[in-house]
């Protein structure tokens, strides 16, 4: 236990789980984090939710077995998916049969990991909610898939889980959530941060990257 | 580096920009939600005689799908999603094969009817719109390639996109369809984008989406199409119907109230220009196409009235036209000149190297002519009078050199006996033989400091009084190295 300040001792006191509240940063910091990200920087993700959701979900199931359940949920989809294209079917129904394909996988590996651990022991102990939250990654990947191009989602992936991962760096480190449980002033900073990074008209980083040519016809 | 990174911010609209100082004040919401939905676009711009693809069926719900009278329909047809995005979901036909219930692709496969029935009913359930919302699809006429930018395309129907904002086009791309984009004209699939001169209607640079993984909006320049049996330089191509496709687009935004709107227009071999879509979001591609940022010409343009289209376009030409010269430039190393250009006269004591000379001297801003069939440049009297060379006219006006000479070898027998003693003590650099009206006279020839095209420099002028040059400067040969003249802006 660490000592909490008066105001964070009054919300605990008030129906609010430390559980929750933590939950509740962490929220507000990993929206900040795919608010950069996409503004600053411009790297896509699946929207902003996706990211968030992984990012609490690699918390509580650790960032080793989260990312190797992601690995098996995007391979799932895929294998799923390259061979459900195949067959003449409607959109949703294609959807709900990806979700089943992946269970099945989701299941599979779970025995294999129980048979042959391969450094991901312990994974019975992990809450279970962790996991379908990183299965519903799948959701997006593949409507992505579907309506643009397999480069363009798993680039989005690739972003998608490379904030997840800052994200949850920035919401495990020990320091920084009591910090965050005892600042709770930090939340309608975040808010203003979101506000300004709203009002930034200026160019992104890949943008650079994508107009260089001003500079070349300098060089010339 | 600072600076080029300075120069991108000054110059190229990005994303975030895009959204705030344009889209959001310029484009209201009844004005998008025009735009998003292709069946009230092709309404609105009926209304307005403006020509688009002919809606053969729309349908907007599986009851409508399952009555759908397939015989009626021609044998080339287009579907797309009412509220697409991107170009995705749209399917293009070709014809039907003989005997059966399939449909050629661009590609050459087919596709049966239960296969395009699946993909109607793809499009109904929201798969291609935006939000993933229900839709409906549209049967609309292919339209068929103009025979000249046939040749630059693969298979699909180029378009051109032209960005329009406060009344004035601000820039515009040729889009060609590619082996790669699937006969497609989007840019992410693959497609060609090369930049338009807005002024002359001239194709520029060329581009295409690097094969990169990660870096998925990187281009790389080209210079001929792609994956064609003879592929062809795709700069110097002349758009038909420029300034039709100009007016056009205007008339797109000031019908759907689009302040800021990217048109799409195709060529069609019978109907000339037809109106695809416009786009209330359009990308920012188009400056990577033309090579030149979208922000300062938007900047440029924010406060001007604009009174009609016809002062629209020409405002666009003239503050954006030019980019053919550019283009030519960049190409050959050599700058294109008016034949007619205005020229800065320095005082002849200018050091015109040094930028502090050139402010404390005199200068003056006169027209001159660039005549190719002159070596030596040529410069009237009473200016180079004015520029300091008064006194040395007088002594030349008084070494009684004859009025003219019968044949250039007197005329040089006389310059080789005298030049010296008419030169000494006087700014006269040496004498020239020329023909003068008709005659064959020895003239003073003079050094000028002058600037031409932001190039400063001083050189030999003959001074030269011929009675049928209007203009006071005549640049010759020796000072049109590295220039290229164009003839088309006399006046």
């Amino acid at each position: 236990m660490f000592e909490t300040t008066k105001i964070t001792e009054w919300i605990l006191n008030h129906g609010i789980s430390q559980t929750l509240l933590e939950i509740i940063i962490a929220m507000c910091i990993v929206a900040t984090i795919v608010s950069i990200t996409r503004y600053i920087i411009g790297s896509k993700t699946y929207g902003i939710y996706a990211p968030i959701i992984l990012a609490i979900a690699y918390s509580y199931t650790g960032l080793r077995y989260g990312l190797a359940v992601t690995f098996v949920v995007v391979l799932g989809s895929l294998i799923s998916y390259s061979i459900l294209k195949k067959i003449r079917m409607h959109y949703i129904t294609r959807i709900a049969t990806n979700y089943t394909v992946i269970s099945i996988v989701l299941i599979a590996f779970f025995i294999l990991i129980h048979r042959f651990p391969l450094g991901l022991e312990n994974m019975s102990n992990i809450p279970p909610l962790a996991f379908i939250s990183i299965a519903a990654l799948s959701d997006f990947f593949i409507k992505q898939y579907i309506k643009k191009s397999l480069k363009t989602s798993l680039v989005t992936l690739l972003g998608t889980v490379s904030v997840a991962i800052i994200g949850w760096f920035v919401i495990t480190r020990e320091t920084f959530s009591n910090f965050a449980l005892n600042n709770l002033w930090i939340i309608p900073i975040l808010a203003v941060l979101n506000v300004l990074l709203g009002m930034y008209k200026g160019l992104r980083f890949k943008d650079y990257f994508r107009f260089g040519f001003t500079a070349k016809e300098d060089e010339k | 580096m600072k600076n080029s990174f300075q120069k991108i911010n000054k110059e190229v609209l990005g994303l975030n920009r895009r959204n705030q100082d344009y889209i959001r004040p310029y484009n209201f919401p009844s004005s998008k939600a025009i735009a998003d939905n292709k069946i009230l676009t092709k309404r609105i711009l009926r209304k307005e005689l403006i020509e688009t693809p002919e809606v053969y069926k729309l349908i907007r719900d599986k009851k409508q799908l399952e009555f759908l009278d397939w015989d009626s329909l021609p044998k080339s047809f287009v579907i797309k999603p009412n509220k697409g995005t991107g170009g995705n979901g749209i399917i293009v036909f070709y014809g039907k094969r003989k005997g059966e219930n399939e449909w050629i692709r661009p590609s050459g496969t087919s596709m049966s009817k239960r296969d395009i029935i699946l993909h109607i009913e793809n499009i109904l359930e929201g798969r291609f719109s935006m939000g993933s919302k229900k839709d409906s699809a549209i049967i609309e006429e292919r339209v068929k390639i103009d025979p000249l930018l046939k040749q630059y395309s693969y298979k699909g129907v180029p378009d051109i996109r032209i960005i329009c904002f406060n009344k004035v086009p601000v820039m515009a791309m040729l889009r060609l369809p590619t082996k790669k984009s699937d006969g497609k004209a989007n840019l992410h699939s693959g497609a060609i984008c090369t930049g338009i001169d807005i002024g002359t209607g001239i194709t520029t640079y060329s581009m295409h989406m690097k094969k990169s993984p990660f870096l998925s909006d990187t281009y790389e320049m080209i210079d001929t199409t792609l994956d064609l049996k003879q592929n062809k330089p795709l700069s110097g191509i002349q758009i038909p119907f420029w300034n039709e496709l100009l007016e056009i687009a205007l008339k797109c935004q000031k019908v759907s109230g689009l302040g800021y709107i990217g048109v799409d227009i195709a060529l069609d071999a019978e109907k000339g220009p037809v109106v695809f879509e416009i786009n209330a979001r359009p990308g920012l591609g188009i400056q990577v196409a033309n090579q030149t940022g979208l922000r300062w010409r938007l900047e440029k343009i924010e406060d001007i009235k604009i009174k009609s289209i016809k002062h629209g376009i020409r405002v666009a030409k003239n503050l954006f036209g030019g980019e053919v010269e550019e283009s030519i430039e960049a190409i050959s190393g050599r700058k294109v000149i008016n034949i007619t250009e205005k020229i800065y006269i320095y005082d002849k004591k200018t050091d015109i190297t040094k930028s502090s000379s050139r402010k404390k001297n005199n200068k003056e801003l006169v027209r001159a002519f660039m005549d190719t069939g002159v070596l030596t440049s040529r410069i009237d009297p009473k200016l180079a009078n004015r520029i300091g060379y008064l006194k040395a006219h007088k002594k030349f006006d008084k070494s009684n050199i004859p009025e003219n000479f019968n044949t250039f070898k007197k005329a040089q027998e006389y310059i080789d006996k005298n030049e010296k003693m008419i030169c000494k003590d006087t700014d006269i650099k040496r004498l020239a033989k020329i023909i003068e009206d008709g005659e064959i006279r020895v003239r003073p020839v003079f050094d000028v400091p002058f600037k031409m095209s932001k190039e400063y420099k001083t050189s030999e002028f003959i001074s030269s009084k011929s009675s049928d040059n209007i203009y006071p400067i005549t640049i010759g040969r020796a000072d049109l190295f590295g220039y290229l003249i164009d003839t088309s802006n006399t006046f």
